[in-house]
C-alpha cells in the first residue's frame, strides 16, 4: 500500500560531488571518506544557495552524527540507515516522509567513501563480536566479496532464460559508451581525446570504448563474470538536498520532484535468496510507481545500480522495463545506449564511471543532473546534457541482491 | 596436511548439526509446528515463527540449484583455484551452500543445473567435519 499522499511532497533541489573522485591518490592526495562527505555537502550548499546552517535533517550510512558535529549543525531529524548501496535512495524516501509530514523542511543526504584511497579496509564501520548464523554456514566455502556471489545469479539466469555471457557483455559495452561522454568517468576517453577534454587530469590508459570481445576476453574473476562484468573500485563523495515544495520553488536551482518512493528487502545472505533471478525491486518499484501514479512505460530514462552486468539486467526486469529474462535486451538492442529509446546509466554507471563500494548516491546525482537539465552547466564539471528526460526511475541495490530502494523522479516541466 | 581453510564458528543454535557431522550425518532443523525444514539453523522458524524446533537426520541428497567458478581467492582457498561454489536444493527443502566436488571447474558448460548431488564430510579439526557436496550419477 503506497502512501500516495506523499507524492511530490518534496523535491531534490540540488546535487554535487566531492572535489576529487575516482583515484585521487594518483594525484598525490589520499582523500578520507569524511573529506568526501564534507566537500560534497559544501558543494551542494554552494550550488543551491541553501546555507549548511539551514539543514534540519541529516541522512547518511552511519555518519550523520559525526557529519553534523563536523559541520557545526544540530539537526532535529537524524537517519543513519546503512543497508548497502541502496541506502541513499532509501534516505530520500525517508526524507520525503519527514518533510511531507512537516517534521523538517530541508534535509541533506550525504555520501563519502574512500573506496580507492583506503581500499582493503579502513573505510567501513566497526566489527561485531558475533557472526550472523547464516554466515557461519557459508564462511567455509571459499567465496570472497561480491563478484564471487553475484556470479551464481548470472548462472541461474542463463539456465532459466537461456541468456548468454555475450548477452550480458552488451551491458558493459553500452555503459562504457556512456562513460565516453563523462569526463569525470574513470573509464572516460583514450589519451587522444583526453588531451582535449580532461584538462589537467591524467588520462586513464585503460579508458575508452570496449567491445563485446573485450568483455569476454577480460580476466576471469568468478565464472561467468570477467573483470568487465564487474563495477569499479573508486573514491566518491556526493550529496543531494531535499526540500519542502515552497522552498524548492523559491530557489535558483531547478527542482526534481520525488513522485514516488519505495524500499524493500529479500535477504541478507544469498543463502536465503529464493529466486536467484529476482530482487525486491519488484516490490519497491511497485510501491514507488503506485505512489507516483506512473508506470515503467512512463519513464524517459533509468538509473539502475550496475554493480555487475547481471544486477542491471535483473533490475531492469524487476522495474518492469523489460520482460522477465530479457533485461539485457535493453542494452543489446540499443534502447539503453546514447540516442536510444530508454537511456540507462547515462553517467557511465558503476561499471565505467565510478563505484566506491556503495553506489546509490552516484545514481541520484546523475538523475538530478539529467532531469534538472543542469548536466551541461556543470555540477563539478560534467559536460553535455545527455538526454532530454523528464521522468526517471532510480533503483539502488544493496548487499548481495539483498535490499532495494526505488525512486520515481520527475522534472519541473 | 592440516586443514588450512576457514573453519565455521559454532553456537548453541547449530551444535546438533556439528555433532551430527562427526558421525557422517547431515542433521537439519525442522519446525515441529509447521513441519518445514529450514537452513541455516535459526532461533525461530522462518515460516511460522514457532520456536519449537527439532533436529532430523537428512538424506544427504539434493540437486544443484546454481553455481559459479571461483578464480580469485585468499588464504587456503587461494591454493585451490579454480573451484566451483554452489547452492544445493536439499531433498528435504531449503538450500545449502557448498564447494562442489566431482566437477571440472575448467568446463563450467558441462556442469548441469538440476544434477543430483550427495553430501560428504571432511574433517577440519577435532570438532568440525565440514560438509561438501559431490556430483553423482543419477
Amino acid at each position: 500500500m503506497a502512501a500516495t499522499n506523499l507524492s511530490m511532497g518534496a523535491a531534490i533541489v540540488g546535487a554535487a560531488e566531492s572535489n576529487e573522485i575516482g583515484y585521487p591518490e594518483e594525484r598525490g592526495e589520499k582523500v578520507t571518506s569524511l573529506q568526501h562527505h564534507i566537500e560534497a555537502i559544501k558543494n551542494v550548499s554552494d550550488y543551491t544557495g541553501i546555507p549548511i546552517s539551514d539543514i534540519e535533517g541529516i541522512f547518511s550510512t552511519g555518519w550523520s552524527v559525526e557529519l553534523a558535529e563536523h559541520l557545526g549543525i544540530r539537526p532535529h531529524y537524524i537517519d543513519t540507515t546503512s543497508v548497502g548501496g541502496c541506502s541513499f535512495e532509501i534516505h530520500v524516501h525517508h526524507a520525503l516522509a519527514a518533510i511531507a509530514s512537516g517534521i523538517i523542511d530541508i534535509a541533506v543526504v550525504s555520501h563519502g567513501e574512500a573506496g580507492w584511497s583506503y581500499r582493503g579496509g579502513g573505510g567501513g564501520g566497526g566489527g561485531r563480536g558475533e557472526m550472523p548464523p547464516g554466515a557461519e554456514m557459508t564462511m567455509a566455502y571459499g567465496t570472497f566479496g561480491a563478484p564471487s556471489q553475484y556470479a551464481h545469479a548470472m548462472v541461474r539466469h542463463m539456465h532459466q532464460y537461456g541468456s548468454t555471457v555475450e548477452d550480458f557483455a552488451h551491458i558493459s559495452v553500452v555503459t562504457r559508451e556512456w562513460a565516453q561522454k563523462n569526463p569525470r568517468a574513470l573509464m572516460f576517453a583514450d589519451a587522444s581525446q583526453a588531451e582535449v577534454k580532461l584538462g589537467e587530469r591524467t588520462p586513464n590508459p585503460f579508458g575508452g570504448p570496449i567491445t563485446v570481445q573485450d568483455v569476454l576476453d577480460a580476466r576471469i574473476i568468478a565464472w561467468p563474470l570477467t573483470l568487465f562484468h564487474c563495477c569499479l573500485v573508486t573514491d566518491h563523495g556526493g550529496a543531494v538536498i531535499v526540500a519542502r515544495p515552497e522552498i524548492a520553488r523559491s530557489l535558483r536551482t531547478n527542482p526534481v520532484w520525488i513522485a514516488g518512493a519505495g524500499e524493500s528487502m529479500a535477504h541478507q545472505n544469498m543463502l536465503e535468496m529464493d529466486d536467484f533471478t529476482a530482487t525486491s525491486a519488484a516490490r519497491s518499484s511497485a510501491i514507488a510507481y503506485e505512489m507516483a501514479g506512473l508506470g515503467p512505460q512512463d519513464m524517459d530514462m533509468a538509473m539502475i545500480y550496475d554493480s555487475f552486468t547481471i544486477t542491471a539486467a535483473i533490475t531492469a526486469e524487476m522495474l518492469g522495463l523489460a520482460p522477465r529474462g530479457q533485461g539485457y535486451r535493453l542494452w543489446k538492442d540499443g534502447d539503453a545506449a546514447p540516442g536510444g529509446r530508454l537511456p540507462i546509466n547515462t553517467n557511465g554507471g558503476g561499471l565505467s564511471f565510478n563505484h566506491s563500494g556503495m553506489y546509490g548516491m552516484q545514481l541520484l546525482v546523475e538523475a538530478y543532473r539529467q532531469l534538472s537539465g543542469t548536466a551541461e552547466d556543470g555540477v563539478n564539471g560534467i559536460e553535455g546534457k545527455q538526454t532530454d528526460s523528464h521522468t526517471c526511475v532510480v533503483n539502488g541495490t544493496g548487499g548481495t541482491l539483498s535490499t532495494t530502494g526505488t525512486l520515481v523522479l520527475v522534472s519541473d516541466d | 596436511m592440516a586443514y588450512n581453510k576457514p573453519i565455521p564458528r559454532k553456537g548453541q543454535h547449530n551444535q546438533p548439526f556439528w555433532d551430527g557431522t562427526k558421525e557422517g550425518k547431515l542433521m537439519l532443523p525442522r519446525c515441529t509446528l509447521c513441519g518445514k525444514v529450514h537452513w541455516y539453523p535459526r532461533l525461530i522458524c522462518p515460516s511460522c515463527h514457532s520456536t519449537d524446533l527439532e533436529w532430523i537426520e537428512g538424506s544427504g541428497e539434493g540437486r544443484l540449484h546454481t553455481f559459479a567458478v571461483q578464480h580469485r581467492a585468499f588464504g587456503g582457498w587461494a591454493e585451490e583455484v579454480p573451484y566451483v561454489t554452489a547452492y544445493i536444493d536439499l531433498n528435504e527443502g531449503d538450500r545449502m551452500m557448498t564447494v562442489l566436488r566431482g566437477v571440472d571447474p575448467n568446463k563450467p558448460e558441462d556442469i548441469k543445473i538440476g544434477a543430483k548431488v550427495k553430501v560428504e564430510f571432511e574433517q577440519a579439526d577435532d570438532d568440525t567435519h565440514i560438509p561438501f557436496w559431490r556430483m553423482v550419477e543419477e
